[in-house]
């Protein structure tokens, strides 16, 4: 049995596969473009657990340890913990105004073994009662939330 | 007691929105429009009796106390007003109703019910923000015993820009509020045809040249207080204003052809709607504290489901009028893709392309951090990379479209021209290269499709003297701003340096070319902060300027802020930021940006505002 498909279903079906094609190819493009740029986000106590260590870029988010911060030439060691572990960072550049030992901090950069954060950006932060979210959850989690860093 | 006044007048209000509805339904329209102009009249008094509560320090008022302090600035004082979660709301439906009353009193129409109902939806998301803000986030609410002084504001807000960024922005996002209004109206009362277009079209440019000028205040404002040293960074705060903004430009071009065709009615219903669902997701996104930003006011989550809750509502409600009463052509014409309707059509495609770039990119990570507890963020090279191939095209469809002609094929007319514009753009681009000394592709692209657009934009109007015609000059202006934006964006991003160099007072060190020295430093004591000023001298290609970065000590609360030192020439920017010194001023930090073509920038915003500016004014 053939099916004869009158001009008008045949345009209406053409038509319907290109959007659907171009749909596809859209969607596609956008999702693998968005998959190679994603930076996710790991605690240090997420960076002792992992089986696989990320190879791209990552960010990592704590405190700043207290006493840590050291300055050699134009190079910045500090630690960042959450409390339970902590993580070398290396950073050569500024620190923002805002970056204070004690408080949060966020970095982001690439890992160059399960210790060491080879820093390629500070984030700055907007406001001295302000906790990037990921950090105040990881303090919850572990109950070494303040209540004064919402506001 | 102040706090109770203000508060009956938001029930006043509040309660003279429903006697609207009551009279409406009751068929009592003119009694109706009464008590909607007194109802909204109350409620932007309230707003103003906030904004004297902030101006006289009044901090029995919790909003006042939260925010504000009594040695502030009498300027920051009322920027205060904006500044804070239940202030902001507050103004957002202040502007609701400034955009009804103002649509009652102009706009003339001869049917008073399908008046009355636009004003009903207008009257009723009046409602639905008023009981959220009555319920859930009062400014009014009252602090006993009233605190002696305030808490103060974030000194990042403490910058005249503070003053008018938000509330242009707003007039551009809540404006939208009036064309949900029109459309539901419209499609309710089958009013929704080209003389619908007349009426709305207006109202519609209104809200997107606010809307562009606040995008364009936000870029400067980061780009002068914050330092953050560029104009756009992708941050999901900019992106949240983006998105209304493309689909409003989508709508705006789509209403052309519904005027001129009555063709893509449900489209243009549609993008209306979207619209105005995209203005309350970039508020919902940006006040519910769901991103980290500067402009996260609310932290307090149960309020953002609110407001979440609200948008589902509202869209919902939208989406199923538009079901039910969009009508299918009657009359089906065929679409010829050659001509000013086909290359419309091109416009919006590409333009929701680039919408859902920008809404996947930003709303991605949020939901994958909502169902997986997993946290993302999207890089910039996304963005870049997925925007930047199909903008070549877009520029260029942008610069024949307008050359064609409505229902008719004539491209094979331009052959001529469009050879010719070709050609002479090859020239000029091979100059600037020459010029500016570098060769990338992306940039020889850039500059090439932009000046494209530029070209065929001036011939065009030169040709046929549209510079002087008033129903023209609003294209006119808006693209040719376009295609500059467009050159000035690629000239900047591959022309500018930055780098971060320490120094010490009394030394001069030399980076890349460019050597820097501090002459000396120095602090002043302001009335609400110190500042700590170091002057810089720079001499780059034996040119040499002074530079004052600075560092403010805020003391409430207390922050620190760098405030950043311009150099302007004209055709580029040298701008330095500098850190507080850590340990006796002895070593500084900062950093340099040599920015290429930032003022084209600018000065491009201001002629895709001054397009849509200009088409408001036109009468016929």
């Amino acid at each position: 049995m053939t099916i004869h498909l009158t001009k008008p279903v045949k345009k209406r079906l053409l038509i319907f596969f290109i959007i659907l094609i171009v749909g596809v190819v859209t969607a596609n493009l956008i999702l693998t473009s968005l998959k190679k740029n994603l930076v996710y986000f790991y605690s240090p106590t997420d960076l002792k657990l992992v089986t696989n260590l990320p190879s791209q870029k990552i960010r990592v988010g704590g405190m700043v340890e207290k006493g840590s911060l050291i300055k050699k030439d134009n190079l910045y060691t500090f630690k960042i913990t959450d409390l339970k572990n902590f993580l070398n960072i290396n950073y050569q550049g500024i620190l923002p105004n805002l970056f204070v030992e004690g408080q949060g901090a966020v970095i982001e950069g690439k890992l160059l073994n399960r210790s060491t954060l080879q820093a390629e950006s500070i984030l700055a932060k907007h406001d001295e009662n302000y906790m990037p979210k990921e950090i105040s959850e990881s303090l919850k989690q572990q109950g070494q939330w303040k209540k004064n860093y919402g506001k | 007691m102040a706090s109770s006044f203000a508060n009956s007048l938001l029930l006043a209000s509040f309660f003279f929105s429903i006697f609207f509805n009551i009279f409406f339904f009751k068929k009592k329209y003119s009694l109706g429009f009464v008590s909607y102009i007194l109802a909204s009249f109350i409620l932007i008094v309230s707003f103003f009796v906030l904004l004297f509560f902030f101006y006289t320090s009044n901090f029995s008022i919790l909003a006042v106390y939260e925010n504000s302090h009594s040695l502030k600035p009498i300027f920051y004082k009322i920027a205060g007003t904006w500044g804070n979660h239940e202030g902001s709301m507050l103004l957002f439906i202040s502007i609701i109703a400034v955009y009804g009353v103002c649509f009652i009193r102009i706009t003339k129409i001869e049917d008073v019910f399908f008046k009355s109902l636009i004003i009903f939806f207008q009257n009723n998301l009046q409602i639905i923000f008023l009981l959220y803000l009555i319920l859930f986030s009062n400014p009014f609410d009252e602090v006993i015993p009233a605190p002696k002084e305030g808490l103060g504001l974030n000194p990042i807000l403490q910058d005249p820009l503070l003053l008018i960024h938000p509330p242009f922005l707003y007039l551009g996002y809540i404006g939208f509020s009036l064309t949900l209004s029109l459309v539901l109206a419209g499609l309710l009362s089958h009013n929704f045809n080209s003389s619908w277009v007349m009426i709305a079209k207006k109202w519609i440019l209104i809200a997107w040249t606010f809307l562009t000028i606040g995008i364009s205040l936000g870029s400067i404002w980061a780009y002068y207080e914050l330092g953050w040293g560029g104009f756009w960074f992708w941050d999901p705060v900019e992106n949240a204003s983006l998105m209304p903004w493309l689909a409003s430009t989508a709508l705006i071009h789509c209403l052309f052809v519904m005027e001129k065709k009555e063709q893509f009615k449900s489209w243009t219903a549609l993008l209306a709607i979207l619209t105005f669902s995209l203005s309350l997701l970039g508020t919902f996104l940006v006040r519910s504290g769901i991103l980290n930003s500067v402009h996260a006011f609310a932290n307090d989550p149960s309020r953002g489901l609110f407001i979440l809750l609200i948008i589902l509502i509202i869209t919902f409600i939208s989406i199923v009028i538009f079901i039910l009463k969009t009508q299918s052509n009657s009359k089906k014409q065929k679409l010829i893709i050659l001509s000013k309707e086909g290359f419309l059509l091109f416009n919006n495609l590409f333009l929701m392309f680039f919408l859902s770039i920008v809404v996947v990119g930003t709303v991605y990570p949020i939901i994958l951090s909502a169902l997986f507890n997993k946290s993302v963020s999207v890089g910039p090279q996304y963005y870049n990379a997925l925007i930047a191939p199909f903008l070549f095209i877009f520029i260029i469809l942008m610069a024949i479209g307008p050359l064609l002609t409505w229902l008719e094929n004539n491209f094979f007319n331009l052959k001529k021209r469009i050879i010719f514009t070709v050609l002479f753009t090859f020239i000029i681009t091979f100059f600037i290269i020459l010029l500016v000394k570098k060769t990338n592709l992306f940039l020889i692209i850039g500059i090439f499709t932009s000046l494209f657009l530029l070209l065929n934009t001036l011939i065009d109007a030169i040709k046929k003297n549209y510079f002087f015609n008033k129903f023209y000059q609003p294209r006119i202006f808006s693209h040719l701003g376009f295609g500059l934006l467009v050159l000035s964006i690629f000239l900047n991003s591959f022309l500018s340096t930055e780098m971060e160099f320490e120094i010490q007072p009394g030394k001069k060190i030399i980076k890349n070319g460019v050597s820097f020295e501090i002459l000396n430093t120095y602090e002043t004591k302001q009335k609400n902060y110190i500042e700590l000023i170091s002057k810089f001298e720079v001499i780059k290609n034996n040119y040499s300027f002074n530079l004052t970065p600075s560092v403010r000590k805020y003391l409430q609360p207390e922050q620190l802020t760098s405030e950043t030192s311009i150099k302007s020439e004209f055709f580029s920017d040298h701008y330095i930021v500098m850190n507080y010194p850590k340990g006796n001023l002895k070593s500084f930090e900062a950093r340099y940006h040599y920015n290429f073509f930032i003022h084209g920038i600018w000065f491009s915003l201001f002629l895709i505002a001054l397009g849509g500016a200009l088409s408001v004014f036109y009468k016929k």
